[in-house]
């Protein structure tokens, strides 16, 4: 597979620090914006820094600025992203990217979706690309929490219909993102359904859909992994029929059907 | 200009700088660094005689300074591996290193057959060292089978055979020159080291393999001892690896008495390192007024 993937400095154009615990992020590098499709990913590293080392994967959300510049949303969770807390407007980074195998697969008419958290960051570009294609979009946003929710706005653009649900009921439903699913897909056939987030909790009820043949399930999944492009081979995802995929390389986004044990790596 | 080029086990690399094992794909995978053919030579990730899937997930977890993998070899098998990727590999590279191991003597040897008998291996390296297989460091952890193993294949080919080390024995140096004196043509030091790492939110072994090999920058100082106490022993050429990043690294691993340098982990990090990592030796070398990259191997020994 011939690559149009980059290793960059690249300059930090934005930051916006909301909602509370994410970072909201422009970086301005036409290269990899240029090239970036959808479904696909950077890695990247703030501060030649020894411990963490390793860049970190993050989606790319949308590219902006006239094509030059593109959009992460990253959830502070652990070391590296808790460095990336201090980064400003003007700072560098090194990114390399996109990475990931673009989805091109949208032959189909209609499509539910069902996000949890930060899992938003990596179908708005996918989605973006279904609605120039005239897909019918019917999305399920869950969050613990109204505070939680990121790339709301985005969402109700995007989607012919958007049903909220919170754990708490501070917004939207007091309900169970896969509940709400269940009963939207109860009222509505549609082509495919596709979820980002959740982890093993979303797990069981979209299994049982993809049992039912109703209509295909396809996951976003993420992984731990060292390089990105392939090389490493650690973000290993059990295959149905044997073997292991890379969520880097053949991923990030996968059909419900071929994965097994997904949740090894679906945090 | 100063001469980057080195000769290894009587074959001439155009610079020193190669990739470790199993840390840069050449065929297959998106290819973001520079110009392989400017490498000092390419090694495949170790192939197996049969096709192997590798460890369960998760395989990589990051440490201070460096990572844990317990990747375990995946491998599409010798047979794949003739066919298609060392062809693949031959065109991207005038040197290339055939990475192998097996689970018995005899299917070490029989890998070894299998790629001298096609002609396209420059040399064989002997992954003796491989702490994600089971009894996979053995091989170099115990004198006798490392001289059984290394003594087999050198009596079946005449390949220039690289013996991969692990760093988990007691007096590497006596490894070495126990591979030394079965026949191996060079050393490769070193494996990763095995380590282990708990996941606090769940209790458990972060890596699904349980065990792992650290690599990185954590390591270095460890590898570059390694380096230089089997040099003192061995009269058979060194290629130095563990933690390199940056061209500081690899004279130092030279300077130790490396031949020739591998690049691991960091390969992950900045895709395009190796190439930096040989413009720096090239300024360093004419900085301090060498004439080539052999007028170092080992210097530091001899600056005492």
């Amino acid at each position: 597979m011939e690559s149009n993937a980059y290793t960059r400095t690249a300059i930090v154009r934005t930051v916006k620090n909301a909602p509370a615990g994410y970072l909201d992020l422009t970086i301005e590098e036409p290269a990899i914006a240029g090239a970036a499709r959808p479904g696909q990913f950077v890695m990247l590293r703030f501060g030649r820094t020894l411990d963490p080392i390793l860049p970190r994967p993050f989606d790319i959300v949308e590219t902006v600025g006239n094509g030059r510049s593109f959009r992460l949303i990253i959830k502070i969770v652990g070391a590296a992203t808790r460095l990336l807390e201090s980064v400003r407007t003007g700072d560098e980074v090194r990114v390399t990217g996109p990475l990931g195998a673009p989805i091109t697969d949208f032959n189909c008419r209609s499509l539910a979706l069902l996000v949890r958290g930060c899992g938003a960051a990596a179908v708005i570009a996918f989605l973006q690309e279904a609605r120039r294609r005239g897909i019918a979009v019917h999305s399920v946003l869950s969050a613990s929490s109204a505070s939680k929710f990121i790339l709301r706005d985005e969402f109700a653009a995007l989607s012919d219909t958007l049903i909220l649900a919170t754990d708490d009921g501070s917004a939207g439903e007091k309900a169970l993102g896969t509940d709400v699913l269940r009963r939207l897909l109860a009222e509505r056939k549609v082509d495919r359904v596709y979820s980002c987030g959740g982890g093993p909790f979303y797990l069981p009820f979209l299994e049982e859909w993809e049992r039912s043949k109703i209509s295909p399930v396809y996951l976003f999944l993420e992984s731990y992994m060292a390089c990105g492009f392939g090389h490493c081979h650690g973000c290993a995802v059990p295959r149905r029929d044997g073997g292991y995929s890379l969520v880097c390389r053949d991923g990030p986004l996968f059909r419900l059907s071929e994965v097994k044990d997904p949740c090894l790596i679906y945090q | 200009m100063p001469d980057l080029s080195v000769t290894l086990a009587g074959v001439k690399l155009k610079n020193p700088i190669l990739p470790a094992s199993g840390t840069l794909e050449t065929v297959d995978t998106p290819m973001l660094a520079g110009d392989l053919s400017q490498l000092g030579a390419l090694v495949n990730k170790t192939v197996t005689r049969d096709r192997r899937d590798g460890n369960p997930p998760p395989r990589v977890w990051e440490t201070a300074a460096g990572m844990l993998n317990s990747v375990g070899i995946p491998s599409i098998g010798i047979d794949e591996f003739m066919k298609g990727g060392l062809p693949r590999l031959r065109a991207r590279n005038d040197r290339i290193i055939v990475s192998i191991a097996g689970f018995s003597v005899r299917e070490f040897v029989e890998l070894a057959e299998t790629v001298a008998a096609a002609g396209l291996a420059d040399f064989i390296e002997l992954n003796l060292s491989c702490p994600n297989l089971e009894s996979g460091v053995l091989w170099s952890t115990d004198s006798g089978l490392l001289a059984e193993v290394v003594g087999g294949v050198r009596r079946a080919v005449n390949v220039p055979l690289i013996a991969k080390l692990s760093p988990n024995v007691t007096d590497i140096a006596e490894m070495a020159a126990v591979a030394e004196s079965a026949g191996a043509d060079a050393l490769g030091l070193v494996n990763t080291f095995r380590g282990l790492a708990i996941d606090v939110r769940v209790k458990k072994p972060a890596l699904g393999n349980t065990t792992g090999g650290l690599s990185g920058p954590a390591v270095k100082p460890l590898a570059l001892y390694a380096v230089w106490s089997s040099y003192r022993r061995v009269r058979i050429p060194i290629v130095g690896m563990g933690g390199i990043c940056s061209w500081r690294d690899a004279i130092e691993f030279m300077l130790a008495g490396a031949t020739a340098v591998a690049v691991g982990m960091y390969n992950f990090v900045e895709p395009g390192c190796m190439w930096e990592i040989r413009d720096g030796i090239d300024r360093y070398l004419a900085e301090n007024g060498f004439n080539g990259a052999k007028d170092i191997i080992g210097l530091a020994h001899r600056n005492q």
